[in-house]
This record gives C-alpha cells, sequence and structure tokens, in this order.
C-alpha cells in the first residue's frame, strides 16, 4: 500500500489526482499540505484525508510519495524539498517554467535517490495509444508532418499570472503535445518558431496563445496551437488533437472526443458528457506502483524538461521573431 | 456576349456551365490537348482548336475564360488584354507576383476588366462567418484556423506534380484561405510555413502555415493534399467575447459512389447545394462590373496579394524563417 501526500491543489488537476487516489485500492491519500490553508483543508475534508499546515512536519509523516500540484513557479521549491525528505514525487506540467529550474529538479532529485515524474496522463489516453501503437508497428511507414492543437478555456487565476505561473498558454498548453509526440516519434525536438501574444483576453500578463512550428530529428514537420481560445460557451474545456501525415497514410486523433451532447435547459449551454477512459487514473496508478516498487515513473522528470526546452525555445524565437534551435540539455541518467 | 474557354479540364467545364447558365455564348475552347477542347466544345456546339492563342484572337470573342495550369496565366491574360477580351482568370492569378503585376498593366492599358475568381469570397458559409464577425458575435477577433483539402488532384498530364509549377497546395489551394483573411481580417504582416512537397515514395503536400496579421490576428492555416480520399474544409475564429466554427464534415448532403476500379478523381471542387451556387455567384458578380453596373468583390490587385501572400509562404518554406509581407 502506497501512502501518498498531495502538496498544492493551486492547480485544478489535483482534484482529479486526489479522485484517483482515492479510487485505487493499492493507494492511500494520506495527508495534504498546501501554503493556502483554507485550500487545503477544504480539499482534505473533500477527500476524506488530513490537512497538514506545517511543511515540515508534513514531510515528517509515514509518506511515501508527494504529488506536487502548485502554481508553475514554485514546483522547484516544493520538490527539493520533498526530495530532501526521501519522498517520491509526481510533479504536474509543465516541470518547471525554465530549464534551469527543471534541471535543478532532476539534480536533487538524484542526489536523493528519489523517483521523479512528470504528470502527462496524455500517455494514458487510449486514443493516443492506440494512435501510437499503429505508428510503431510500422503500418503507416515514416512520419512526415504532424498537426496539433491543444486549446482549452481561460484558467484565469495565477494561470494568467506571470510570476506565478512562468509563461502563458504557449507553456501551458504545448507541453502535453510535445511530450506526446516525443513518445510516439522516439525523436527529439530540433527546431522551433513561434508567433503568440495576448489575443483574446485583453489585460493579463501572459499570453494567451501560441501558434507554433517545430522540426523533429530527421526533419518532421509539427505545427502546433497552444491556445485559452475556448469561449466561456463553450461546451468543453477544450481538447487535444493531431493529425498525423505519414508515408501510407493519415491519422486523426481528437482525444477527448469521446462525449455525448447534452442539451439541458437549466444550463441554457450544451454540454459534452464525457464517456472515455480517464488518462489521470492512468498516470497516478504508474507512479502509485513506482513508489511501491521503488522505480523510476514511466513518464520521468528528463521528459518534463524535454518540453520545457520546447516552450523555452518557443518564447525565445517569439521574441526574437525567427527560427530557433532547441538546446537538449543532456539528459540524467536514470536512477 | 461570347466567351471562349481556355483550359478545358475540371475547372474549365465547370466555368463554361457557369458562364452559359448567366446567358452567354460559348463559342470557343482551347486546350492544348485537342481532345479536351473537343469534348467541352461539343456540349456548348462551339469551335474547338489546341492553339488558345489562336483562340483568344477570335474576334467574336468578347470574354476569355482562363481555366489552364497556373504558370501560362500571365502570358494568355496578357494576349487577351492586347485583343481587347474581358478576362475570367482562374485562380491563383499567376505564378508569381511579377506575372500578376504584368498581367494587371496589360489590363490596365486596354481599359479591359481583369477578374481572378476567388471563389471562396462567393461561399454563402464563409460570407456567414463573415456576417457573424461583423455582427460581433465573436467579439474582437483574435484567432483563426482554416484547414481545407483532400487527396492529391489529377489535373491535366498531372501538372500539379511539377511543384515548381504548381506551387503545391500552398499555393494552388491556401490561395483562398490566404485571400479569405485579407478580405475579413485586412492585410498581413508576416508569414511562416512548413510544406512538405513530397514526390517520392508518392506525390504528397502537407502545409502548415501562420500568418500574423496587422491587427495583430494570428491565423493558422492548414492545407493538404497528403489525404487518401476525401476533403474537407473548417474554420474557427476565436474572439473575446466568443468563437465560431465551420466544418465542411457536418454535410447536408453526402453522396458517395462506390469506387471502381482505376478510376481516381481528377479534382474534387468542394460544394454544398444552393439555389444559386458560388460559382455562379461569382460569374454574376463579374458580369456585372463588365456591365459597368458596378465594382467586382475580386480586384486585380487582391489577386496580386493573394499570390503575395502564398508565394511568401512557399519562400519560408525554403528558408525555413518568416517572411516579411
Amino acid at each position: 500500500m502506497a501512502k501518498i501526500g498531495v502538496m498544492s491543489f493551486a492547480h485544478m488537476h489535483a482534484f482529479s489526482y486526489a479522485a484517483c487516489l482515492n479510487e485505487l485500492p493499492e493507494a492511500t491519500l494520506v495527508a495534504v499540505w498546501d501554503d493556502n490553508p483554507k485550500r487545503g483543508r477544504a480539499a482534505a475534508k473533500q477527500f476524506g484525508t488530513t490537512f497538514v499546515a506545517d511543511l515540515g512536519k508534513f514531510l515528517r509523516i509515514d509518506i511515501d510519495g508527494v504529488i506536487v500540484t502548485s502554481e508553475n513557479v514554485k514546483h522547484r521549491s516544493m520538490v527539493e524539498r520533498a526530495a530532501k525528505a526521501g519522498k517520491w514525487i509526481l510533479c504536474e506540467k509543465p516541470l518547471a517554467p525554465s530549464v534551469e529550474d527543471a534541471k535543478a529538479m532532476i539534480a536533487c532529485c538524484k542526489k536523493a535517490k528519489v523517483g521523479l515524474g512528470t504528470a502527462f496522463p496524455c500517455r494514458y489516453s487510449p486514443p493516443l495509444i492506440a494512435a501510437r501503437n499503429a505508428l510503431v508497428s510500422g503500418e503507416y511507414g515514416e512520419v512526415y508532418a504532424v498537426a496539433c492543437t491543444n486549446n482549452g478555456q481561460f484558467p484565469g487565476g495565477w494561470f494568467a499570472k506571470k510570476a506565478l505561473a512562468g509563461g502563458g498558454a504557449t507553456m501551458d498548453h504545448t507541453v502535453h503535445v510535445a511530450d506526446v509526440l516525443r513518445w510516439m516519434t522516439g525523436k527529439e525536438f530540433t527546431k522551433v518558431y513561434c508567433e503568440n501574444g495576448t489575443l483574446l483576453r485583453h489585460g493579463i500578463d501572459t499570453d494567451d496563445l501560441g501558434s507554433l512550428h517545430m522540426e523533429m530529428e530527421g526533419g518532421l514537420q509539427v505545427s502546433h496551437i497552444a491556445s485559452w481560445n475556448r469561449a466561456k460557451s463553450f461546451p468543453t474545456w477544450g481538447d487535444v488533437t493531431l493529425e498525423i501525415v505519414a508515408e501510407k497514410g493519415v491519422i486523426r486523433v481528437d482525444a477527448f472526443n469521446q462525449k455525448i451532447n447534452v442539451y439541458n435547459d437549466d444550463a441554457l449551454r450544451a454540454e459534452w458528457a464525457y464517456w472515455g477512459g480517464n488518462p489521470d487514473l492512468g498516470l497516478i496508478k504508474d507512479f502509485v506502483d513506482a513508489v511501491d516498487e521503488r522505480r523510476e515513473p514511466n513518464v520521468t522528470g528528463v521528459d518534463g524538461l524535454r518540453a520545457v526546452e520546447v516552450t523555452v525555445a518557443a518564447y525565445k524565437s517569439a521574441k526574437l521573431r525567427k527560427t530557433v534551435s532547441v538546446r537538449l540539455t543532456r539528459p540524467s541518467k536514470r536512477i | 456576349m461570347n466567351v471562349a474557354i481556355i483550359g478545358c479540364n475540371g475547372m474549365g467545364r465547370i466555368h463554361a456551365r457557369m458562364a452559359s447558365n448567366c446567358g452567354l455564348r460559348i463559342v470557343a475552347c482551347g486546350d492544348a490537348r485537342l481532345a479536351t477542347a473537343k469534348a467541352l466544345a461539343d456540349e456548348y456546339v462551339a469551335d474547338s482548336s489546341d492553339d488558345c492563342m489562336a483562340v483568344i484572337a477570335r474576334p467574336d470573342v468578347d470574354i476569355v475564360g482562363i481555366m489552364t495550369p497556373t504558370p501560362t496565366h500571365a502570358q494568355y491574360v496578357i494576349a487577351a488584354a492586347q485583343a481587347g477580351k474581358h478576362i475570367f482568370c482562374e485562380k491563383p492569378f499567376a505564378r508569381t507576383v511579377p506575372e500578376c503585376r504584368e498581367a494587371i498593366a496589360a489590363a490596365k492599358k486596354a481599359k479591359v476588366k481583369l477578374f481572378v475568381a476567388h471563389v471562396i469570397r462567393y461561399f454563402q458559409e464563409f460570407e456567414a462567418i463573415r456576417a457573424q464577425i461583423a455582427a460581433g458575435k465573436v467579439g474582437k477577433p483574435g484567432f483563426v484556423k482554416m484547414y481545407r483539402g483532400g487527396i492529391f488532384p489529377a489535373g491535366a498530364d498531372g501538372w500539379f506534380r511539377d511543384f515548381a509549377k504548381s506551387g503545391g497546395v500552398t499555393l494552388d489551394s491556401m490561395i483562398h484561405d490566404f485571400d479569405w483573411l485579407r478580405y475579413t481580417f485586412g492585410e498581413p504582416e508576416r508569414v511562416f510555413c512548413q510544406a512538405l512537397r513530397r514526390a517520392t515514395p508518392e506525390f504528397i503536400d502537407y502545409s502548415m502555415a501562420t500568418v500574423r496579421m496587422k491587427s495583430g490576428i494570428i491565423a493558422k492555416v492548414i492545407g493538404t493534399w497528403a489525404h487518401p480520399s476525401d476533403f474537407r474544409v473548417e474554420v474557427e475564429v476565436c474572439g473575446d467575447n466568443g468563437m465560431l466554427q465551420y466544418s465542411s464534415a457536418e454535410a447536408v448532403l453526402s453522396m458517395t459512389k462506390r469506387a471502381q476500379s482505376g478510376v481516381v478523381p481528377g479534382m474534387i471542387v468542394p460544394e454544398s447545394p444552393m439555389p444559386v451556387s458560388p460559382y455562379q455567384l461569382e460569374w454574376q458578380d463579374f458580369l456585372t462590373w463588365v456591365e459597368g453596373r458596378s465594382g467586382a468583390r475580386v480586384t486585380p490587385d487582391d489577386a496580386l496579394q493573394a499570390v503575395r501572400m502564398a508565394t511568401a509562404a512557399l519562400k519560408s518554406a525554403d528558408i525555413g524563417q518568416p517572411v516579411n509581407l
């Protein structure tokens, strides 16, 4: 039985992860810590667990692993504290707003001999797994181009504050797809061009949309839209889509399009009732298993770093208005 | 008025029918392949010839419809202008911007009407999108996504396969979207593009572009000639107070014939059933201009600017950097 704690409910994904922990028989949600005690207490109550206000005390109790779901800029300090306390760690994406932070987190976990995972649940999405299997089988031949989107509704709050998020939609909604493409093709990103800006949610100090063009090893061409462009009245939170153009055919994935259209007169807004598999459950199960088996989670800190390197290059490109190379940090060895 | 059609393959056939529907008489059909010219000419009891220049020069011709491969457009526009004919030219206007300029100068000098068929400006669904934007339904637009394409078109003698001539999907197909972006959202600032243009092991093209408009709007334009089947058009416009989406995949009418062995569709021309087709509307608009009753929705400069955007996109794809417009 893996004993897991959650550090911060600043990110809404924490609520889904906590629900997954309660659903998995092999895991126990032992405690919650949050630098916002009101939020932490409410979450602990919601998930039937204990809130611990003091971080030092939280890290001294009998917990094997922690899930860090704070604001992006706080990931590093929380991960480092948890690593030094010998906890296994699953960190929300993006791993960090900067390459420097991501590298330091990986090094710290390596030194402390604890596992570090990045929360990329798309790797557990059945439609995306099916698409990857088709590519890996060789049935579709060489992949030439992929056009992707990761659109979302405006998350507001700290997500749109540079001091807490470190970046906007270009960061928030590029990392998933960057990881999916690395996982599907086994290739690394080499070049990025990006146009972005605050186009829709005026007055925020981060970008809310990025249009990216990337190249992967072997000349694979990638287009991506990372956005918070979905209207408040849109029937769902957003999407992850890929159109994969390969030698022997085309694969289209709309990963969260397993839904029923619902028209409820009380809501006065069409809604999509999702019936597909829950990728978060696969992500959390792998983390729990990794904690139990004392192994690195399936999606590692280095995977998180690779996605960070792409977003950092995207912001650099948007600023310089030219294509920039993605600088790959030498990967740390697996523990 | 009498019309000559030169280039009698797919688009030539459509435009002959539209001109005829408008009450014009098709008197001559020209095509480098005589059999193609004759097949169309016979439908309208017209003359046929493999000498397009001779067809253009006929004294009984008032309007020349140019539906030949793109790199030949400019020479025929210039010849038609010098012969004093009004001109209805299929898009893209020409292969290069300087060719567009020469063609415009020739038409201006000859005082003839020169119209380039950017038919998307007449598509009812695209006009409905413009109306919704104008009515403020999305608020201030900030993002546009346009998607267009399907199979690799066969074309006469496979001329689309010669990327240097056709410009691939970027010039031939995405020019519709480039023009519509300019028509709807104003002037573009710069473009970045990735275009596959593959000839082996099969001919496929897939092009992904970002256009930054002077207003700051970001537009993503994707064109495909990479799909094994079908044709799809999608538009999405996001603003600060809403968004809209259109997809041709949600078709009002879908008719699919079982494939016959060995028969490949030459070209898929998208159209939704309407009382008046967009191709008809553009002929009507052209004719009101020819008759001096009003200007046309597409000016020769609009058509040049669309070529400018598409050729800049191709340049970007070649150099891997954005190109300023």
